[in-house]
């Protein structure tokens, strides 16, 4: 039994070093010779853009806390007018890549779109650059991230123990009191992980900061490699990504400390009832946040997509979408599984101090850049070739590049936090007895994981499932290098068109992803109640 | 029960994709394989047409210049690829460094494409002219202000101007024959004069340049002209107008799409055969009639709505110039805070 577990150890390890290679590959850069780039850099780009950089992490990080926080807690602990449809309504955005409504919001907000236009025509109100400053590019990523920290707040609101909150308020405390000092503690952990995912794909984006010509660590990083064709330089900077995000991490486990708050019952708390107009107020805000972020932009999407439907529809959309449908059903399930592996409870996994790190350094992927991720797997092949040519005498990069196999591992390598964060969290919840009876009856641990561990996990698996697969839907830069002929996706026919201005021909596409993505996320609203 | 089945599923799922990625796109003898930076709704119709008269079918892959140029140095003599075709000379001066390219040197390519738009040793071939020139509002600009691309750096442009981000690879090559022709002193000081006249952060997009004028936010700015008939196609009564500019002097600064046939290429005279077809009279109409740019082939006539803009002077420097000094031109940007 002993060999066993140290066997099964080993195997773990090794799987989450393998997910973990597109890291190292970009960490390696480091040993390469060092260029005079990077005094370039320091003197030119960086200063401006760890200070802009820093400004967009605390922005973005402080409003999707704040939003995520106070909608989580408005559904679940108040009641008021449209609260039940609200409450999966507020899901939608997630189903809307950030470029997607990056353009839409320059289209429709900026200088020249009509918001401003009928300011400018009716009110009088002088124009405005939105790009210039850092609040319109923030709020844009709170609109399009908050739902990260809104599902995992209303998961723990829904499950804090039902006594502390009426004792507090039979002590007579105020229903914000109540919030601030029994609510909000007992969610930190929740929220501190929901933050931890949104600050990494901040971190990573390309899309939205190039459309609003913005600085961030990723400037320097394309400027290395598209300006100056430097990937070595790219690779470095991009690492440092790395290690940004290790600190986070790391930050965020501390937040939540060693206590788990939640019990993983779910508590009846009885709403409090918000009547007349404070209901309504309360309605018109969570309403206007689910206006911005889902029905503003799909509306305005739809109207783009009928205008131009003859001149843009083709039959190569049915190639279009078996790619992206294809791509993300089989990307999600081999995520799933190893997330699942990866996460399973188990008494020496969590006593391996090395496992648990090379477990963390296997979700680190989510923090690259997508296409430089691609570029440290296309070198990663690269090397394991050099070891071929030089012991089967042939190279492998014609079998593996352009190969589904590899734009799979990228995906692997790129969405495992996603993944991976929500099994382990149901993992965490298991208790050791379930484990120490199994034993005592003799339950092998094949049956142990098959009869206890998976079907208490199941929830924790399936939402971490549906949300791999709107990220993998969304994904452009890496499909966008790694991809096999003839697997072009929506979201590369969205870049393609958007990139030459064509917004009202990208909206078809655009459109088609919003509706499967809104779709999924429904599928999870589904589970996800019937979890309650 | 349901969650070892689900568990099943996935991994024989997942197996069977894993086995199918080892067919790689075994490309028939006689097709011919393109990796393409010029975006597919931009080249499919062109390879239609190619298929239609020759039988001869082309599978692309498109992808970002820089990407497919890796991709194609890693692929080494395995590469599936026969040609790689891309949107500006100094990615084509780049990949020409990198011994991606062979070299053609066919009369009819010759005879049909000027030796200005051709890599001097033949790796590759421009296949269609972009034309970067000022665009000006009609109600607040008259034209008789404009010259060169220089004046814009002019204090009579405060606040007034528009451009596009640094990133774009058409403003790396337009400052790139700025450096070229006047200097890199003298380009620093444009430089720093449009970036204080700019009205707005740089835009994103050429599209969002004209846009801001057309709505006020400032008078002028530097557009390829093809965007330029894109938005015209639109809204016909679009209140901009093209100024050729550096009549003068240089010329208008142009820049060419071009492909050329890849050294391991499985399928060099088919490749070769598609490049000459791209440069003919018939192919390079459809670049103009598709995306509103000026032919390579200086035989035939621009689109109708393209040559409703008048003729003007190019700058005849020769476009591997532009890949030469890109790196110098980022530099300067970058020095100058251009975003």
């Amino acid at each position: 039994m002993k060999e066993i577990l140290i066997k099964s150890n080993i195997w773990v390890g090794a799987l989450a070093l393998a997910i973990a290679l597109p890291i190292f590959v970009v960490g390696s850069a480091w040993l390469l010779p060092g260029t005079d780039l990077w005094s370039h850099f320091a003197q030119t780009l960086l200063p401006e853009l760890v200070s802009s950089t820093l400004i967009l992490l605390i922005g973005v990080g402080i409003g999707v806390s704040v939003l995520g926080t106070v909608l989580a807690y408005l559904v679940v602990m108040v009641d008021f007018p449209g609260r039940a449809w609200l409450e999966w309504a507020l899901f939608l955005p997630f189903a809307i890549p950030a470029y997607v409504l990056a353009f839409v919001y320059l289209g429709v907000f900026d200088y020249s779109g009509y918001v401003q236009v009928w300011l400018r025509e009716y009110l009088g109100i002088p124009g405005f650059d939105i790009r210039s400053g850092h609040w319109a590019i923030i709020l844009t990523f709170v609109l399009v991230f908050y739902p990260y920290v809104y599902m995992m707040a209303r998961a723990s609101f829904k499950r804090q123990k039902i006594q502390m909150i009426e004792a507090g308020k039979m002590l007579g405390a105020k229903p914000l009191r109540v919030f601030w000092r029994i609510s909000v503690p007992l969610a930190r952990p929740a929220i501190a992980a929901g933050l931890l995912v949104t600050l990494m794909e901040t971190l990573a984006d390309f899309g939205v900061v190039s459309l609003f010509n913005y600085s961030t660590f990723t400037t320097a990083i394309y400027s290395a490699w598209g300006d100056f064709r430097s990937i070595e330089v790219a690779a470095q900077l991009a690492s440092l990504l790395v290690v940004v995000s290790f600190f986070l991490i790391y930050f965020e486990r501390k937040a939540r400390g060693k206590a788990k708050y939640y019990s993983s019952d779910v508590s009846n708390i009885k709403a409090y009832y918000a009547k007349g107009l404070t209901g309504w107020l309360i309605f018109l805000f969570v309403f206007g946040v689910f206006m911005l972020s889902f029905a503003m932009p799909l509306l305005q999407i739809l109207i783009w997509s009928v205008e131009v439907f003859t001149l843009e529809w083709s039959d190569r959309y049915f190639d279009y979408f078996a790619s992206s449908g294809i791509l993300t059903i089989s990307a999600t399930a081999l995520i799933v599984v190893i997330a699942t592996i990866l996460a399973l409870p188990s008494r020496r996994k969590s006593e391996s101090k090395t496992l648990q790190l090379l477990i963390r350094f296997s979700t680190l992927g989510y923090a690259l850049p997508g296409s430089v991720m691609a570029v440290g797997l296309l070198y990663g092949v690269q090397n394991i070739s050099l070891i071929s040519i030089y012991f089967a005498g042939s190279s492998i990069n014609h079998i593996l590049f352009g190969s589904v196999a590899l734009l799979l591992f990228a995906y692997v390598s790129r969405f495992m936090a996603i993944a991976y964060n929500s099994t382990s969290a149901s993992s965490e919840q298991i208790k050791p007895v379930y484990g120490q009876s199994a034993k005592l009856l003799g339950a092998s641990r094949l049956r142990l994981i098959q009869k206890v561990y998976l079907p208490m996990m199941m929830p924790g698996i399936l939402a971490g499932g549906l949300l791999v697969a709107v990220d993998v839907m969304k994904e452009l830069p890496a499909t966008y290098l790694l991809r096999p002929f003839g697997w072009d996706t929506l979201a590369i026919r969205v870049f393609e068109l958007s990139s030459e201005g064509l917004y009202e021909r990208a909206a078809i596409p655009a459109l088609i992803m919003v509706v499967f993505g809104a779709i999924i996320m429904l599928i999870f609203n589904k589970l996800d109640s019937e979890k309650y | 029960m349901n969650t070892k089945r689900l568990s099943v599923i996935s991994l024989a799922l997942s197996t069977v994709l894993m086995g199918s990625v080892t067919q790689i796109q075994a490309a028939s003898g006689d097709d011919i394989t393109v990796y393409s930076s010029r975006k597919e709704h931009l080249i499919q119709p062109l390879f239609e047409q190619f298929t239609k008269q020759t039988g001869i079918e082309v599978n692309y892959l498109t992808g970002s210049g820089g990407d497919l140029i890796e991709r194609l140095k890693l692929e080494g003599s395995n590469t599936p690829a026969d040609m790689f075709m891309t949107v500006d000379a100094g990615d084509l001066w780049y990949a020409g460094t990198q011994n991606i390219f062979q070299s053609v040197n066919t009369e009819t390519i010759k005879s049909n494409i000027p030796s200005y738009l051709r890599d001097p040793k033949g790796l590759w071939t421009g296949l269609s002219v972009r034309a970067r020139t000022i665009v000006y509002s009609k109600e607040r600009v008259n034209p008789s202000q404009l010259s060169t691309y220089s004046n814009l750096a002019s204090s009579n442009w405060n606040k007034k101007l528009c451009l596009r981000t640094s990133k774009k690879i058409y403003t790396k090559s337009l400052v790139a024959s700025i450096i070229h022709n006047q200097g890199e002193e003298k380009a620093s000081q444009v430089i720093s004069g449009w970036v204080n006249n700019l009205a707005a952060v740089p835009n994103a997009k050429d599209s969002h340049v004209m846009n801001a004028i057309i709505a006020g936010q400032c008078d002028v700015g530097l557009v390829n002209t093809y965007y330029y008939g894109q938005l015209i196609e639109k809204t016909p009564d679009a209140p901009v107008k093209l100024f050729w500019a550096n009549q003068e002097t240089t010329g208008v600064h142009v820049n060419v799409s071009g492909a050329g046939v890849t050294k391991h290429a499985s399928n060099p005279s088919g490749a070769t055969q598609l490049l000459e077809w791209l440069s003919s009279a018939e192919a390079q109409a459809i670049y103009g009639s598709l995306n509103k740019e000026y032919p390579a082939n200086q035989n035939i006539d621009s689109d109708e709505i393209v040559s409703s803009w008048g003729s003007f002077t190019q700058d005849k420097m020769n476009l591997s110039i532009a890949g030469i000094l890109q790196a110098d031109a980022v530099k300067l940007m970058q020095r100058l805070g251009y975003k």
